[in-house]
């Protein structure tokens, strides 16, 4: 057998022990349904925001303190006017107020009742209304001006002037700013993942240093393997994690309304379909092996779980700077920052992703793809070099030393 | 033990002599040297293993050993010196012929007996199908065939132990390299672990294994090597290291003692009832003859040769044994 597939082969088996050590366990359940806990308290949160929003939204008004063949006037207005606006942005509800002895008191008084949230209050003529509103609610006195003058238009054209037919348009090509939000998206997609799978690695190597697994494996496979094993067997757990929750999506995402799914249409890779999602993954595999490699090193180092903690925020730190770096570069994809992004390897991966989305070009991603492997390669030499001269204190052979498989002269001329 | 450079109190001939190849030995090292920051831990150590014996690495606590065997197995890289493993100039191309107990012993808790001893002979190259089989054969043959599907963390420290070293040996290596492998073992399952060294000998593999229990080595090794202070000081067979120390005599005379030392030979002590002390060069006959003649008559009288750790310690020194303690 030769010497490659032997480390294949050691490789594959520190891997399998290390996925089937993670995936047949209970915690691995809590692991894998995370997300749902996750999306349960922001469900619960959201509820309650909601809850508080709801009963603000109830409370608050826009006011007209008009008579009331004027007040059905605006409520005419505003029963035209109010489609245009989305769900959410619409103004407050419109209420009418018939006028007191002084309206201007009234008017000014309606923001001081606590039974209502006045935004806005019209009083006084439709043709010259005087418009009072709280802070930050100027558009709301906007609103209420334009529904007295719609009122008076109304009153002199009492046709309708123009009937318009509308007409959805479906793009067949992704616009400059589809590529925009899909590069937007696949740096954030990468960064989320990895940032939720790859820490994972920091912490491998302490159950072999605590249960003294290290001297047999160490003994028996070359450190390299024992590295890269790990890192495949934790991938194939963030495989077997990204798998459950795509399926999951995938089939959601079947269930939205047909004009999301248009809308989602509009944002486009310009490497088209299926590059995209193969690169996607590419590029996925990559950021976790090249930052799992990293923190797998790191982690290496450490002796107690309390130094691993130490080690958790700078990890964290450094992937936000990756991921804000590739950020940049998605938005800038012609820029210094981009070429920048795109070869230093560890936000290589971020960023060759976002220019997949921004460049239609196939050939830089095989280049890049080669280049991360290359790291990868790297990172993992120099972790298993740093374990074994930190931590197994063992000299050499020197980092930039090759070793020879001959027999040494004066060893085996002992006997002699 | 010509190879070693280093001033040591006591040789034997070189054990090489008429072996030709190196393949014909398992294990060879010339001068290794392990230094942490600055103490020279390993220091010029030479070790030469023929195939197929049963070889003891000795030495006190701190001697060494454990660092010799590491570098040995390629584990960490000597700082000088050079070392082959079964011929290989790099013992990681031999890997897959070697079978290596720690003396810090390792196991996944959460694996199963069976799992665990499979694992192990993975790493070595066995498939795991072959290597769940011969675990489940050599659980049973050991006495664990209850303990195949339970947990490591469900076992005693010595089950442990046991699974780990039969974990060591289902790839059926060429070489067994074991590091202190009596240590936390009570005596029946000593007894198991000599047993199944004895069977891998006899299987044709060549054993190499540290200790500091001088009884163990005395009945299983063909050859040994002593280290201290990170030197060798010693490389014979056991007969060799008992023949450095002379044979001593113990007699118990019929009558009173009074006036008797003067007719024993100058490092005479009084012991169990009688004298101990060294036999002359010339023989005990003329001594024998003079204390009959005296009067003191015999009432006892028998010659003991040395064991190899009253060779252990006069080969090591007490200082070093002082020191090590």
């Amino acid at each position: 057998m030769s010497r490659f597939r032997h480390m294949i082969r050691q490789t594959l088996t520190v891997a399998r022990r290390d996925f089937i050590a993670t995936v047949f366990t209970p915690t691995f359940l809590i692991f894998l349904l995370a997300p749902i806990i996750m999306m349960s308290f922001g469900m619960i949160g959201g509820l309650g925001a909601a809850s508080v929003a709801g009963n603000s939204i109830d409370k608050e008004r826009i006011i007209a303190v008009v008579p009331a063949d004027e007040g059905r006037a605006l409520l005419a207005a505003d029963a035209r006017l109010r489609p245009v606006f989305r769900r959410g942005d619409a103004p407050p509800r419109l209420f009418i107020e018939p006028p007191a002895a002084d309206p201007a008191a009234q008017a000014r008084a309606l923001f001081d009742r606590k039974d209502i949230e006045a935004s806005a209050v019209l009083r006084g003529p439709l043709a010259s209304p005087t418009i009072l509103y709280g802070n930050r609610e100027e558009s709301r006195a906007d609103y209420l001006a334009r529904l007295a003058e719609e009122s008076l238009r109304d009153a002199r054209v009492p046709t309708t002037l123009s009937v318009a037919t509308k007409q959805p348009v479906h793009r067949v090509v992704a616009t400059a700013s589809g590529h925009g939000q899909a590069a937007f998206f696949t740096v954030f997609g990468i960064f989320f993942l990895t940032l939720l799978l790859a820490g994972q690695a920091v912490g491998t190597m302490a159950e072999e240093r605590s249960n003294k697994v290290i001297e047999v494996l160490a003994a028996a496979v070359p450190l390299e393997s024992v590295f890269l094993g790990k890192l495949i067997g934790m991938f194939g757990v963030a495989i077997l994690f990204v798998g459950f929750w795509a399926t999951i999506v995938t089939n959601v995402g079947a269930l939205l309304p047909a004009g999301m799914a248009r809308g989602l249409a509009d944002i486009g890779p310009a490497v088209g379909m299926p590059a995209f999602p193969l690169l996607f993954f590419a590029y996925f595999t990559m950021s976790y092996m090249l930052q799992g490699a990293v923190f797998l090193s790191v982690g290496a180092q450490a002796s107690t779980p309390r130094e691993i903690q130490l080690l958790s925020l700078p990890i964290t730190i450094f992937q936000v700077a990756m991921f804000g770096w590739a950020q940049a570069a998605a938005a800038n994809p012609d820029s210094w920052i981009a070429r920048g992004a795109e070869i230093f390897p560890f936000s290589s991966p971020l960023a060759m992703g976002a220019r997949a989305a921004n460049k239609p070009e196939l050939w830089p991603h095989l280049l890049a793809i080669g280049w991360q492997l290359l790291w990868v390669a790297i990172t993992i030499w120099i972790g298993a070099w740093l374990f074994r001269r930190g931590v197994l204190q063992s000299g050499g052979p020197k980092l930039f030393r090759g070793r020879s498989g001959k027999v040494p002269e004066a060893a085996a001329n002992i006997p002699h | 033990m010509a190879c070693l450079g280093a001033p040591r109190p006591a040789t034997t001939s070189p054990h090489w002599k008429g072996i030709a190849l190196s393949q014909e030995w398992a294990v060879t090292a010339k001068g290794l040297v392990k230094r942490f920051g600055d103490r020279n831990v390993v220091d010029g150590v030479d070790i030469a293993v023929p195939r197929g014996a049963v070889y003891g690495v000795l030495g006190p606590n701190g001697a060494g050993k454990t660092t010799t065997l590491r570098m040995l197995l390629g584990i960490i890289e000597p700082d000088g010196g050079e070392r082959t493993l079964l011929g290989a100039g790099h013992p990681r191309d031999v890997s897959d012929r070697v079978g290596y107990l720690p003396e810090e012993r390792g196991l996944y808790p959460a694996m199963k007996a069976v799992e665990a001893i499979a694992f192990l002979g993975a790493l070595r190259g066995l498939d795991w199908g072959t290597g769940r089989k011969r675990a489940r054969a050599m659980l049973e043959e050991a006495g664990l065939g209850h303990a195949a599907d339970q947990k490591i963390r469900k076992l005693s420290k010595g089950m442990a132990q046991l699974v780990q070293l039969l974990g060591s040996v289902v790839h059926q290596p060429e070489l067994l390299v074991l590091d202190e492998p009596f240590s936390g073992l009570d005596p029946v399952n000593q007894e198991k672990l000599e047993g199944l060294i004895r069977a891998e000998r006899d299987r044709g593999a060549t054993i190499l294994f540290s200790t500091h229990v001088m009884a163990h080595a005395e009945r299983l090794c063909d050859r040994l090597t002593i280290i201290a202070g990170g030197k060798a000081r010693f490389e014979g067979t056991v007969a060799d290291a008992r023949a450095l120390l002379p044979l001593r005599a113990h007699y118990v005379p019929r009558s009173p003692h009074d006036g008797i030392q003067a007719l024993l030979p100058p490092d005479a002590e009084r012991e169990n009832g009688g004298w101990r002390f060294t036999m002359p060069d010339e023989g005990i006959e003329t001594t024998l003859v003079k204390l009959i003649d005296a009067g003191y008559g015999i009432s006892g009288l028998s010659i003991e040769r040395p064991g190899l750790h009253d060779a252990f310690v006069k080969i090591v020194g007490r200082e070093a044994l002082e020191t090590a303690a």
